[in-house]
């Protein structure tokens, strides 16, 4: 055997230390420097790091936990190599947990998957959740403490905060990030107590503090909004893009919209969803009527619909003088009627950053509708703050500026670049001596910080907390912290107490708080399960507040610039992760580049084009941003997203001039800092756009967005699918028959005639086939991060991309229906179909690519000499070739290797230079489910529902069904004996494996000349 | 006095040349030293050569990436290129081989002069498969060759069929090249005077001694590798047409490509064979071989083979619009109006509108015209090839895939590289062989006619043929 493959699988410390890098590893004094961290481009730094990273990584690979944690369901006796084990753990994102299954590699994570147990989860995940695998292995996390920039450890932080939070007199502010821990909320009372002059402010720049207050103006509480979508036959979203990653539980909430539109046949009925908004979002694309109207305007929208409403239903009274522009409009009437008469099944909300006072007007409609209880609950979350924390941060600030402050502990948030441009977080922070700061990344806050602390990922770390809807879960960790970091609550309770404890015994420590005497059952169950009890949140009962008036409203005349989180990056947290980065925007399909959103029309009036950059100017402050032309967009409006235009973050994040010689020329990539926009007031502010005359490619992977009038999507409204069953088939769809259905129909035969001879499958294997539900798909592009995390896909960099190489093995096409203005949108995921007589097999020279007995269409790189000729032929167009050697670009030399290595499945390869790739239909799952089954049953068949694909285990809208076709009892064949199944390219007769179940619109009749028209200005 | 006259063909040979004359004027080439001009023409080329070489390197070492091709367009330039070196390489052997057979007299003025062209092109031609791969260290897959996988090629791909056409299409061009040279390496052997040439020439001339038997051999094996070489005219373009029409892309899935494939690929072999000749027989004082004769005759060629080209666009959009299927008609009305319009009115232009000016006899008879519009041939049937390819799969069924389609400098000089190959190899054969195949041009001396031909007058005096004055009743 070979020193090298000796070295590939490390077991033991010993053997690493074999590893020649190793040795050099130890042999230095210091593994590597902030210097050399921090100069993030050239490749030679990268290649200096590497030997201090592969040792740093095989340690960890070493590190199983040492707690006890429990599998989740498989229990294998003993682990054995080769069969991962999955383990329950939950993910907090704004301090609500979702549940997730990590599957987990000899003690190494590889692939999140969503906790079916878990409420917010219910088995699926969003786009955020996939990517925080490769967040944990990012080699560009924080390793370790830095004081004053200097690297320290983390036993000299606490020695530090030891003698330094001693005295209790000292004047501390916290700035933490939402955090619905009850250990971590424990603790911050403890702190509040301890420091008695010290403030405490909960900071999140897209939260919900908004929603709460609003609560509070309306019901006299701070209280959480959650609403329970299985229930409501009508959704409104004022600028509520609840489907979105973006808001805290888009998964569950998409999980109760889409399975409101499950329709399998015509008995069944569906929600109807509107949405009243100003950019393009996934809500809007899925809702039935879409109204776009200015952000400015969305709180008049409240009131006016509150006025309307108070004609037809009791409790509204105080909105019965609203007159505005939208009162007596013909949408308003409409959706005023349909509310009204749906009363109690209906549900109302509005986007989390609108104000307090429109939120309320939101919780008056919905408690006027009687939806409370129904559709609509509010919960008391005992981590909330007892204050408005917009408001409190305001003042923190302000305090800090007048130097009012001995510390500044900020634990997780990222203020020097989030907060509010108006309020100048970072220059008050130059005021206190010492700051604080826990976080994953070296970023803005960080380097402003004299004492930065590496935050622990919650793969890696012990810690607890609520779903959006109150599931109580404990944090189980994956694997021990790569570096040297602490967790929250470690690290607040250092700060409190003065001492290192592990998160393990704090969270412990809570749970036998409330489980007392049978701790040790009940928390096996928790750990196994993920989550224990459900309500951990009391549902409050509400009372409307009798002093309560319409929302006051301060729309902007000329354009409005509108801040919002990226879908990919959010608020910038997740910056240096390549798959976000790389994951097309699911309405733009950009990837790597934040753009300015514009209607054609306001285009046109600036005289901009997609990609012309722009300068957008708010109070006085100018940022240089390419603009893009969003069809559906409101006029008069521009949407711009943060998190880019970072520098000194990673290797992904940062703004770079990429001019390697791989790629040939230079190109801008990362994006641009809109943050100096924004504004403390909210959501949107009036500014001014002009051309600077440059432009800036951007990365899009989707030119052309008209169906050409061609009938690869297809769909039909409710109404007409009732009459016209079989609207989606190719006959209804052209007037004719498939072309040789009827020739082969006189033959006998039930496809269409052929010139080659069909494979023969064997009756003892499955058939594996995947249908497509275009009614539930909403277009947030969960599979193709799935997909990608499952299947090694590389990134590739904006430049690669840019010439139209992406990667990713399923695709979500999303095409514009019907005028530029306000024009339907539809997603259509598109991954290989698997065709019977595949045109890929018929044309490769060296066969390949061919046919297995189980029906699917498979690839052999090893054979594989990539002359794309397979890639040609595709009529689908979803082969994907290795232009380069993208893995070794990505896993070697361009990374720090082995850390990223850690995050690839090791149950598939990774593919090398020159060959033709492209989606399996996860042939990894399905074959251990195979053998599974062989072993188990003594057949390959395995049992309906045993295999998963990646895309499908994701998607929170259950819009792909995959299974044996053979089995006529599978889900997949169910799905596909619906009228509305249909073949994409179906007179091509290559016979496709996989198919798509036609969409189904749900319009009021009384809109429908109506729908998705603008109002007149 | 009969009413059929016998009209002698005008002189094949003009200037008064003789037996020794020709011989002397074909091998002077050869023997005298090298001119200088050649040195730097071949520098130039072999600068060409290295451009090549480099951008070849640059791209084994990166990979098929440095390429502009992407997701929609897995072929690009590389295969354009191909393509197009195929049918350039098509003049040659129709003139060697079609013309033989049919006993066309004038081809023997250019024959092995189109024959080295398309030995050359064809070499270029074939830089293109083994280069485009994704991985070139594993192209030999593609050859049948018994191996320990137990693995053969796909034999239903047509690229595997592009193998086995263009491999046999350049060996029996070769042998039939070779087999043409021998009496002429012969004579080549017999005139040098250093013991180099002499050897070399005479390795190759394979002891020729010019006896009657070996004539006799000679024009056996002549007249069996023209027939042998014949289909292949056909098959070669209407295999690698096969590339395109047996897959399932509108716009390449169309049965009329192999005779539009062959006659565009005659049309624009015929137009390289005049470039290069206009200019080598200037160069090299052949005007009295290669004459104005045979350009108006090879521009005939062009603009009938042109006219055949414009049909089958045109009958392309006919059977588009006829078949009434959508993507089929999509896709024609986007190249004519689409991204890649430029392209499609440039192949127009110069392959459909250009030949017809050689309707006036005035214009097929100007040198420096019949230049200028064989040049502009090429760049039509070069773009020809890039409609074909870039434009199908760029806009073909699912319009989210469609993409815009441009070359990197690595593409463009990978192309001007070919021209190095080809110039080098080129310029080698004008030095070192014989350009005009001696023994067969003077076959069509009247002097080789001793029966009509007087020695003293130097006079051609044709036999009179007495054809017998139909009878009225046998009509």
């Amino acid at each position: 055997m070979s020193e090298v493959t000796q070295n590939t699988y490390w077991k033991s410390l010993n053997e690493l230390a074999q590893n020649q890098e190793y040795q050099k590893f130890v042999e230095r004094e210091f593994p590597e420097n902030a210097t050399e961290l921090n100069d993030g481009v050239s490749r030679r730094g990268f290649l200096r790091v590497m030997g201090a990273s592969i040792a740093l990584a095989g340690l960890a690979a070493c590190r199983r936990p040492v707690q006890k944690i429990l599998p989740y369901s498989k229990q294998p006796e003993d682990v054995v190599p080769g069969i991962p084990l999955h383990y329950a753990t939950a993910m907090p994102f704004l301090g609500n947990l979702t549940g997730l299954v990590i599957e987990n590699h000899e003690g190494r994570p590889t692939k999140v998957e969503g906790n079916e147990l878990h409420p917010a989860s219910q088995g699926n995940t969003n786009v955020y959740q996939q990517a925080t695998m490769l967040e944990m292995y990012d080699p560009d996390r924080s390793k370790y403490p830095l004081k004053n920039g200097k690297k320290v450890s983390s036993n000299d932080f606490v020695v530090f905060a030891q003698e330094f939070f001693a005295d209790q007199n000292k004047k501390v502010a916290f700035i933490s990030e939402a955090n619905s821990s009850p250990t971590y909320t424990a603790l911050k009372e403890g702190a509040l107590r301890k420091f008695r002059n010290s403030s405490w402010v909960t900071y999140e720049p897209f939260g919900e503090n908004n929603a709460i207050e609003g609560n509070l103006i309306a019901f006299g509480r701070r209280l959480r909004t959650h609403y329970n979508y299985s229930n409501a036959d009508i959704v409104v979203s004022l600028d509520d893009d609840f489907l979105a990653a973006t808001h805290p539980n888009n998964v569950e909430y998409a999980k109760q919209v889409t399975g409101r539109r499950k329709v399998t046949s015509t008995k069944d009925s569906m929600n109807r969803i509107y949405a009243v908004e100003n950019g393009f979002t996934l809500t809007g694309s899925y809702a039935d009527h879409r109204l776009r109207v200015k952000a400015s305007e969305i709180s008049a929208f409240a009131n006016a619909l509150a006025g309307a409403l108070s004609s037809r239903i009791n409790g509204l009274n105080a909105f019965s003088s609203v007159n505005n522009k939208f009162t007596g409009e013909k949408f308003l009437t409409v959706l005023a009627d349909d509310l009204a008469s749906n009363a109690g099944r209906s549900a109302v909300s509005i986007g989390l950053a609108h104000s307090a006072q429109a939120h309320a007007v939101v919780s008056a409609i919905n408690y006027a509708l009687k939806n409370v209880g129904s559709t609509v609950n509010y919960k008391e979350v005992p981590s909330f703050d007892n204050q408005d924390n917009n408001k409190a941060f305001a003042d923190v600030v302000a305090g800090m500026k007048a130097g009012k402050y001995d510390a500044v502990v900020i634990v997780g948030a990222n203020p020097s670049l989030t907060a509010p441009a108006d309020l100048d977080f970072a220059g008050a922070l130059k005021n206190t001596s010492q700051v604080i700061h826990l976080g994953t990344y070296v970023d803005e806050t960080a380097k402003q910080a004299s004492w930065h602390v590496s935050r622990s990922h919650f793969l890696e770390a012990w810690g607890d907390g609520f779903s959006f809807g109150g599931a109580r879960s404990v944090i189980q960790p994956q694997i021990l912290p790569l570096h040297d970091s602490l967790s929250e609550i470690e690290l607040l309770n250092v700060i409190t107490y003065g001492e290192k404890v592990s998160g393990y015994e704090l969270v412990q420590n809570t749970f036998k708080g409330y489980y007392g005497g049978n701790f040790e059952n009940r928390w096996k169950d928790v750990l196994h399960d993920g989550v224990d009890i459900l309500d951990g949140y009391k549902t409050a009962s509400v009372r409307l507040s009798s002093s309560l008036k319409p929302a006051s409203t301060s729309s902007v005349d000329g354009i409005e610039v509108v801040i919002r989180p990226d879908a990919s990056v959010y608020d910038g947290r997740f910056a240096n992760l390549g798959w976000l980065q790389e994951l097309p925007d699911p309405m733009t399909k950009i990837t790597w580049d934040n753009v300015a959103l514009m209607s054609p029309h306001t285009a046109e009036e600036l005289g901009v084009e997609s990609e012309d950059l722009i300068s957008v100017t708010v109070n006085g402050t100018s940022v240089e941003i390419p603009a893009w032309v969003q069809p559906g967009h409101a006029d008069g409006s521009v949407t711009l997203t943060v998190g880019y235009g970072r520098t000194g973050i990673g290797r992904v994040a940062d703004v770079t001039v990429d001019s390697s010689e791989l790629l040939g020329g230079s190109e801008t990539q990362g994006g641009v800092n809109t943050y100096p926009l924004r504004k403390n007031s909210g959501l949107f502010s009036a500014g001014s756009i002009s051309s600077t005359g440059g432009t800036l490619k951007i990365a899009c992977v989707q030119d052309h967005h008209s169906l050409e009038g061609r009938d690869m999507y297809r769909q039909s409204s409710l109404a007409h699918y009732l009459e016209n069953p079989d609207y989606a088939s190719f006959l209804k769809q052209h007037t004719y028959e498939v072309p040789g259905l009827e020739e082969a129909k006189e033959k006998g035969e039930e496809k269409p005639i052929t010139l080659f001879d069909p494979q023969l499958y064997p009756d003892s294997e499955p058939q594996w086939g995947m249908a497509i539900d275009l009614n539930s798909c909403f277009g947030c592009g969960v599979c193709i991060i799935a997909c990608q995390s499952e299947n090694n896909i590389p990134v590739i960099g904006k430049k690669e991309v840019s010439r139209g190489r992406e990667m990713h093995w399923i695709r979500n096409d999303r095409y514009y229906v019907g005028d530029v203005d306000s024009p339907q949108s539809v997603h259509q995921p598109v991954p290989c179909m698997h065709c019977e007589l595949a045109p890929c097999e018929q044309v490769c020279p060296v066969a390949a690519t061919t046919h297995s007995e189980d029906g699917m269409n498979q690839m052999t790189y090893n054979r594989c000499i990539g002359t794309r000729y397979c890639a040609n032929n595709c009529p689908f167009k979803v082969r994907r070739f290795n232009f380069f050697n993208y893995p070794k670009e990505y896993l070697t030399t361009g990374d720090d290797p082995d850390i990223i290595q850690m995050a690839m499945n090791p149950e598939v390869t990774v593919r090398f230079r020159g060959v033709m790739e492209k989606c399996t239909y996860c042939v990894q799952r399905v074959n251990r489910a195979k053998i599974d089954s062989k072993i188990k049953n003594g057949t390959p068949r395995p049992e309906d529902g045993a295999v998963v694909t990646a895309c499908q285990q994701a998607c929170p809208a259950d819009a792909i069904y995959f299974g044996d076709l053979t089995d006529e009892n599978s889900e997949v064949s169910k799905m596909k004996r619906n009228e509305r199944n249909y073949l994409m390219l179906e007179e091509l007769n290559v016979r496709p494996r996989t198919s798509y179940i036609a969409k189904l619109t749900n319009p009021n009749p009384a809109l429908v000349e109506e729908t998705n028209q603008e109002l007149a200005h | 006095m009969s009413k059929y006259e016998y009209i002698p063909e005008p002189a094949l040979v003009k200037g008064n040349h003789d037996f020794a004359s020709l011989t002397k004027l074909v091998t002077d080439v050869n023997l005298r030293p090298t001119p200088k001009p050649w040195y730097a023409a071949m520098l130039l080329a072999n600068a060409f050569l290295g451009v090549f070489l480099i951008a070849v390197g640059y791209l084994i070492w990166e990979g098929t990436g440095v390429w502009g091709l992407m997701n929609p367009v897995g072929w690009g330039w590389a295969i354009i290129n191909f393509v197009w070196w195929v049918g350039i390489g098509h003049a040659g052997t129709l003139i060697s081989a079609i013309l033989f057979l049919f006993r066309q007299d004038w081809r023997t003025a250019i024959n092995r002069f189109a024959e080295a062209m398309t030995i050359f092109a064809v070499i270029c031609a074939l830089m293109f498969p083994g280069i485009h791969v994704g991985r070139i260290w594993v192209i030999y897959w593609v050859f049948p060759i018994p191996n320990q996988m137990g693995m053969w090629p796909n034999f239903n791909s047509p690229l595997l069929w592009d193998v086995f056409a263009v491999s046999t299409y350049f060996t029996v061009s070769l042998l039939f090249w070779y087999v043409g040279l021998i009496p002429d390496l012969a004579t080549l052997r017999d005139k040098a005077t250093d013991k180099i040439r002499k050897f070399s020439y005479g390795l190759f001339a394979l002891g020729w001694t010019g006896s009657n038997r070996a004539w006799w051999n000679y024009e056996k094996a002549y007249m069996i590798l023209a027939g042998l070489a014949t289909p292949l005219v056909l098959s070669v373009h209407t295999i690698v047409s096969f590339d395109f029409a047996v897959s399932m892309i509108p716009g390449w899935h169309t049965t009329i490509f192999p005779p539009y494939f062959v006659a565009g690929a005659i049309f624009s072999g015929f137009a390289m064979v005049l470039t290069l000749m206009i200019v080598a027989r200037k160069i090299y004082g052949m005007e009295d071989i290669m004459t104005n004769d045979h350009m108006e005759k090879m521009n005939i060629i062009i603009m009938v083979t042109g006219s055949m080209v414009g049909f089958a666009y045109m009958m392309e959009f006919f059977i588009a619009w006829y078949s009434g299927v959508e993507y089929e008609k999509a896709i024609f009305i986007l190249r004519a109006t689409g991204p890649y319009a430029w392209a499609y009115w440039i192949m127009m232009t110069c392959n459909v509108l250009s030949p017809q000016f050689f309707w006036f006899k005035k214009l097929r008879t100007s040198v420096g015209f019949t230049f200028f519009i064989s040049i502009v041939v090429n760049i039509g049937m070069w773009f020809e090839r890039f409609v074909i390819t870039v434009t199908s799969l760029a806009n073909d069924y699912l319009p989210s895939s469609w993409d815009y389609y441009s070359p990197t400098i690595w593409d463009v000089l990978t192309y001007v590289g070919t021209f190095g190959i080809f110039f080098t190899l080129f310029l080698a054969f004008l030095r070192f062989l014989p350009m005009v195949a001696i023994a067969e041009i003077k076959a069509v001396l009247p002097q080789a006619d001793p029966h009509n031909y007087d020695e003293e007058t130097q006079e051609f005096h044709p036999h009179v043929v007495e054809v017998p004055q139909p009878k009225a009743e046998t009509v």
